[in-house]
């Protein structure tokens, strides 16, 4: 349903976009606080076991350098107590690990120990529908000139299934995030949608679709909306620091940014026809 | 037992009641002064025109005055009850251009404070974007009124949400008061004959918002000839019709008002649209002298339709019947059945699916008006809505769509209230009006409430402090009409009027209102699918306590007048919701709200020159709005920490010049000046990098703000001298909007651009200078 908000500030926007401009506005910034990416994914026909877990700073919104975090203990643990350590490549804030055991359903916990705090979040992997046909259409998008690719799969109708889309473009330098969750169209064939009206025939996109829980879904959403730059409009709410599912248990209040996920994923490659 | 006693020392009194009118077209005029210097007592007109007054017997002069019209002087002698009809001449213009004059005076006698009026021909007469007029526009020039900036619909008073105002049509509810977003109000002027604002001291006969009430009248039609009018602009155009049904007895208005099917030029060279159109009616009939029939009607929608793949109407109705009945000379009476829904629907092919979502109301309600004597006034009634609220209906939209139909599950609502208040003289120098209305709000069946662990459909989540919705342990259902959660009120008012001199006064006034019905939306202005939800077991109803103080002085023979108010109020009860809320097509909304709690308070100056060649006004209000979300328990955090922040319509300073001068009868000049505080927002404190994409990262809420906002526009308009009255006349209005060019940001977002990477801010900035103009005609 996040389409459906879309729908009303992209109105908004195409109602009035030739007013818009980049200016400089002075801003604060706090203080640095510990960022901890740790999307752990099992591609299907994989094995899983090479995973990374990286470790940054927050920074002042215009620098164009993020600050990496070395010197770490990083290590997951299973249900039966089997760790899998992380070991960092030096100075590069990511930390690697090679004998990862992926495992639907099981649930796991993360550990980061950094400067005498310790770091906890633990999340269970989630299954997802295999990519099955994938669609374009040129005059797609809401005026009617951009490409649109969709991309299907099948919900499975017996249980609540949430999902995140990640498209790369080969035209873009960043990739393209959307969640949805199955309230809708449970038990349905449904789709991704990705409109684009730069990429162009030739192109490439790669399309990884990831099965997630409601937390991490919840979480995406709000990451999504903070990215997409929406704070400060008429449609905006009240923009704040997202907060994941880690938890610094030797002092609550000095938390890290960031989430630990386990996820299945599929994976297409597209060219633009 | 004021009144009984009153009532019981009275002399021999006779009673004078009639209507006062315009002369040219028969219409009632709404607040006309009637006073009489003998006695020095007054009365004004109410919503239908109508006047009583009793007196002892003697000789007395009734001096008539009303804003644009010519002071009627008539010495009476009152030996017995009479009916007096009057019929007031325009002094100003034809096509109610009216010189800039609200009153010939500041009423410094009744206690009636923070009202403002407007007449539709100084609406006309400020220069707007395109040339479209506007009322609701209009009221941000008036102190205390703010809205979240151009293109922004709704308004905000005196720091209050949107959602806050009561905005009546000829009685009925409007929910959406905007047309293609906030470019333009839904009110088509010519169709209008009188607004009036409250934005304190109001009156028990209004309840059910917190805010304001904003009190819109339509122009009842011609009942002495067929009349057309209408104007073209580069928006819309307009065209009204009205006339007799029986000469002197009935008359009927029709008027329509539609943009031009592609608003903007972007649009054009596609099978895209986007226009909107409104229609109203107005039929009256008077039965004998003591029985009037009224009938109302508006039907407003806004269309946007793009490529095929998207579609989206919205738009109000209303329907109205009134019976205006006269028990006796001094007690008046009006019987109202009214119809009002607000409809949303999108049909998005894209995605293959179909919404419609609204609200649905029936209203009865019955007023009287009780003329006791020339000191006492008394007004009581009783009046019930039955609210039917849709919150969403899914449908797929095509036979290959993945949407599975849903009906998301209807709400239901009654709230009847009643009221009494008075408005009494207690001295020569001291009025008073006091009242009290209980108000009592059911939440009704058919429904299936969620019950959840301690009662809390939130949980604080003590390990990430963080708020998240809780997962019911169970349900209830309720049958249909079952009462699922009560509440009633007691909500006091209260005005006092203390005359220092013939020309100054000062007034104070109290009041307390309920409000049971909650706007689910947390942006800063309202967008047009936002939902209303009655308040229920988890929403409790807000709750207003209002003071206002007052000064108020006419001067240089009431050449100009000058109102100072200062004002403190504080709301229980107003709803704030957790981090990263979903509200859209969200079934249990109580999981992702709190109560919170907001206050405002500030100082409204208005300086006005009544009139002369150059007439108008200078407003200046100096104000803070917040709100705050404290945590339940010590252990939870609350909203932004707890702390008191920045609503998104706190606007600290807002200074409005508005202005007209009148070189000669064929040419008039107008200038409107806007300068304020620009809208509390968040600004990033940082960014962080996540999955590959650049996230800013926050502090707390509203710390920051957006550059100020100001902008001059000015107006000229036309009138060629006719050859010979009474036929053709036509009129054109020119004028500039954003003079200068103020490149003022609607909003300022931060984001990574999509080619480079890099992060940048965007300021998005709507209207550069927009040059409009319009023609106007009446036959």
């Amino acid at each position: 349903m996040k389409i459906y908000k879309f729908t009303l500030v992209f109105l908004f926007t195409i109602l009035l976009s030739g007013c818009e401009d980049v200016i400089n506005v002075d801003l604060n910034t706090a203080a640095p606080k510990l960022v901890i990416d740790a999307s752990i994914q099992w591609r299907k026909g994989t094995l899983g076991n090479e995973q990374k877990v990286k470790l940054t700073t927050t920074t002042g919104f215009y620098d164009t350098v993020i600050p990496t975090v070395s010197g770490a203990v990083v290590f997951i643990t299973n249900s039966d107590n089997t760790t899998f350590s992380f070991i960092e490549t030096p100075n590069t804030g990511e930390y690697f690990c090679t004998d990862f055991i992926p495992e639907i359903n099981e649930t796991y916990v993360l550990t980061v120990v950094l400067n005498g705090q310790t770091y906890h979040a633990t999340e269970t992997l989630k299954s997802v529908s295999e990519l099955t046909t994938i669609t374009q259409n040129d005059e797609g998008g809401f005026t009617g000139t951009e490409i649109e690719i969709k991309s299907f799969f099948n919900d499975p109708g017996d249980a609540d299934n949430y999902y995140l889309f990640q498209f790369k473009s080969s035209h873009a330098a960043i990739p393209v995030f959307d969640v949805f969750e199955d309230k809708f169209i449970q038990g349905n064939e449904s789709f991704g949608l990705y409109i684009n009206e730069d990429i162009a025939s030739g192109d490439n996109l790669d399309i990884t679709v990831y099965g997630i829980s409601k937390r991490y879904f919840d979480y995406m959403r709000k990451i999504i909306t903070v990215a997409g730059g929406s704070s400060g409009g008429p449609f905006s709410t009240p923009p704040a620091t997202v907060r994941g599912n880690i938890i610094n248990s030797t002092n609550s209040n000095n938390f890290a940014l960031g989430y630990f996920n386990l996820s299945e994923t599929d994976f297409r490659n597209y060219v633009i026809q | 037992m004021l009144i009984t006693s009153l009532l019981s020392f009275s002399q021999e009194k006779f009673t004078i009641s009639g209507t006062i009118s315009d002369e040219k077209n028969n219409e009632t005029l709404i607040g006309v002064n009637l006073y009489i210097p003998e006695i020095k007592a007054g009365i004004t007109t109410n919503e239908y025109g109508f006047y009583s007054i009793s007196i002892p017997k003697g000789n007395y002069t009734l001096q008539i005055t009303y804003l644009g019209y010519e002071t009627v002087e008539e010495t009476i002698s009152l030996e017995k009850t009479i009916k007096r009809n009057f019929e007031l001449n325009e002094t100003g213009e034809q096509l109610d251009e009216v010189i800039i004059s609200e009153k010939t005076s500041t009423n410094t006698r009744r206690p009636e404070m923070s009202v403002n009026k407007l007449s539709i021909g100084t609406i006309k007469k400020i220069p707007v974007v395109l040339g479209e007029v506007d009322v609701l526009k209009a009221l941000l020039t008036l102190p205390g009124v703010t809205n979240a900036g151009e293109g922004q619909s709704g308004f905000n008073v005196r720091g209050g949400g949107a959602d806050q105002n009561l905005i009546l049509l000829d009685e009925a509810t409007i929910f959406n008061s905007s047309h293609v977003f906030g470019f333009f109000s839904v009110f088509n002027p010519d169709a209008i004959k009188d607004l009036k604002l409250y934005k304190g001291g109001i009156p028990s006969r209004y309840g059910g918002r917190v805010s304001s009430v904003l009190e819109i009248y339509q122009k009842d039609g011609n009942s002495n000839n067929f009349s057309i009018n209408g104007g073209i602009g580069l928006v819309s155009s307009r065209l009204l019709a009205e006339g007799p049904i029986v000469k002197d007895k009935g008359s009927f208005l029709f008027a329509g008002r539609g943009s031009y099917a592609h608003l903007f030029l972007k649009l054009a060279n596609n099978p895209n649209s986007a226009y909107f159109y409104d229609l109203n009616t107005k039929l009256n009939y008077k039965l004998n002298t003591n029985n009037n029939l009224f009938l109302s009607g508006y039907f407003g929608r806004d269309v946007f339709s793009l490529n095929n793949s998207f579609k989206n109407t919205y738009g109000n109705a209303t329907l109205n019947l009134r019976w205006n009945h006269l028990f006796s000379d001094k007690l008046f009476s009006n019987l109202s059945m009214i119809y009002s829904d607000y409809y949303y629907g999108l049909d998005l092919d894209l995605i293959g699916f179909t919404w419609e979502s609204g609200i649905k109301n029936y209203n009865i309600k019955y007023d009287f008006k009780n003329y006791i004597t020339d000191k006492v006034k008394l007004n009581y009634g009783i009046n019930g809505i039955y609210y039917d609220f849709n919150p969403g209906t899914i449908n797929p939209s095509n036979t290959t769509s993945g949407i599975n139909y849903r009906q998301l599950e209807k709400k239901y609502a009654f709230e009847p209230s009643i009221y009494i208040d008075a408005e009494q003289k207690v001295s020569k120098s001291l009025s008073l009006s006091y009242g009290l209305r209980y108000s009592m709000f059911y939440r009704l069946g058919s429904s299936t409430v969620n019950l959840y662990e301690n009662n809390e459909p939130v949980i604080f989540n003590q390990e990430l402090q963080i708020y998240e919705k809780a997962t019911p342990i169970d349900t209830k259902y309720f049958g249909r009409n079952k009462v699922i959660e009560s509440f009633n009120n007691l909500e006091p008012r209260m005005a006092a009027a203390y005359q220092l001199d013939e020309n100054q006064s000062i007034k104070a006034s109290y009041n307390r209102m309920t409000q049971y019905l909650q706007l689910i939306s947390n942006t800063a202005s309202p967008t047009p699918l936002d939902i209303w939800t009655p308040s229920d077991s988890y929403i409790k109803p807000q709750i207003l306590d209002q003071v206002a103080l007052g000064y108020f002085k006419n001067f240089y023979d009431d050449k100009y007048s000058l109102e100072i108010e200062t004002f403190y109020k504080k709301i229980k009860n107003r709803i704030d919701y957790i981090d990263g809320a979903d509200l859209i097509a969200n079934e249990a909304i109580e999981q992702i709200i709190l109560n919170g709690e907001m206050r405002a308070y500030g100082l409204e100056v208005l300086l006005r020159k009544n009139t002369g060649k150059l007439s108008g006004w200078i407003a200046y209000t100096l104000s803070r709005s917040e709100q705050r979300t404290p945590g339940r328990n010590t252990t939870e955090t609350g909203i932004n920490n707890g702390q008191w922040y920045r609503s998104g319509y706190d606007k600290l300073h807002n200074l409005s010049i508005t202005s007209s001068y009148e070189f000669n009868k064929e040419w008039t000049f107008g200038a409107n000046f806007v300068l304020q505080t620009g809208q509390p927002v968040t600004f990033p404190n940082g960014q962080y990098v996540y999955q590959g994409i650049t996230i800013p990262s926050y502090g707390l809420r509203n710390e920051d703000k957006l550059p100020t906002y100001h902008h001059l526009d000015i107006s000229a308009t036309y009138v060629p001298k006719s050859v010979k009255k009474k036929t053709w006349q036509g009129e054109w209005v020119f004028s500039i909007y954003n003079l200068y060019g103020r490149k003022n940001a609607a909003s300022i977002s931060f984001r990574q651009n999509e080619t480079t990477g890099s992060n940048e801010a965007i300021r998005l900035s709507i209207f550069g200078i927009v040059p409009g103009i319009s023609y106007n005609f009446k036959f």
